[in-house]
């Protein structure tokens, strides 16, 4: 069976999987600090480091595929009907991405606080995992109209409108 | 203030640290946009001016982090503030970067 799988198609999946697996990590933060207490202070504190971790390796791994391997989907989206799928959804996710991942390794700073015992500490910790998720679904659902930019070029066969 | 309610020196500071991040980063991606001879300047520091963008944002994060840190900066605003504070920068960076993009 030949999987004829690239480089860039591996990078651009493994980017789009630490993304969610960071999600996740993010909303089981939230869970969490929910129902702080001092059974689950350490639970809480792995997933708040599995959550910059997921954010950290998807931030390496989009990197390097946008900066090595979109120039060429850039320039099929532009000459595309949907130009938009670059100039506001891949221009603002690209920006806001690092919104995320500063959220993200604050993470586990803010943890390290006494959720069970102060409420203050509790609220802020809910407030930086739900934006983690939030901001993260947004760039997850950015990603996916970048890609379908890509397809719906390609899908108009050589020669479309050009 | 309730003790038990205050935030440590390192996680008000950086709190504090992530809201200023946030927004320099969205005020830069404006500026990329308006001065092209800005973005030429960020792609001859690192190579591509996305990869020196996210290095200056996390750069910024951890200096201004440990500079408010050992001032214990954001000791002195109250705790529910520096959420408000960190909640509002995340809100306005990416509204503003969403219709920045759309609209300008």
């Amino acid at each position: 069976m030949d999987l004829n799988i690239t480089a860039s198609d591996v990078i651009l999946l493994a980017h789009a999987a630490f993304g969610v697996s960071g999600i996740i990590a993010g909303l089981w933060v939230f869970v969490e600090a929910l129902n702080a207490s001092p059974a689950n202070a350490i639970r809480l504190r792995t997933a708040a480091y599995l959550t910059a971790i997921c954010m950290a390796a998807a931030w390496i791994c989009g990197g390097y595929w946008y900066v090595n391997f979109y120039p060429a989907e850039k320039a099929l989206i532009l000459k595309g009907p949907w130009p938009f799928a670059h100039n506001i959804f891949m221009e603002t996710k690209e920006h806001l991405f690092f919104v995320t991942g500063i959220l993200a390794f604050l993470l586990p700073i803010a943890t390290r606080e006494t959720l069970s015992a102060n409420s203050a500490a509790r609220k802020l910790v809910l407030s930086i995992a739900a934006m983690i998720v939030v901001t993260g679904v947004a760039l997850e659902g950015a990603g996916a109209v970048i890609d379908h930019g890509v397809k719906v070029e390609l899908l108009r066969g050589p020669g479309a409108g050009h | 203030m309730d003790e038990s309610q205050k935030l440590f020196p390192a996680t008000s500071g950086f709190v504090l640290s992530a809201a200023v991040t946030v927004l320099f980063n969205t005020a830069l991606a404006w500026a990329k946009d308006i001065y092209p001879g800005l973005n030429d300047a960020m792609k001859s520091v690192a190579g591509h001016h996305w990869t020196t963008h996210g290095l200056v944002d996390l750069v910024l994060f951890v200096g201004l982090g440990l500079i408010f840190t050992s001032a214990r900066t954001g000791e002195k605003i109250d705790p529910n503030r520096l959420v408000v504070t960190l909640t509002g920068a995340v809100v306005i960076a990416a509204v503003g970067l969403g219709l920045w993009f759309a609209f300008v």
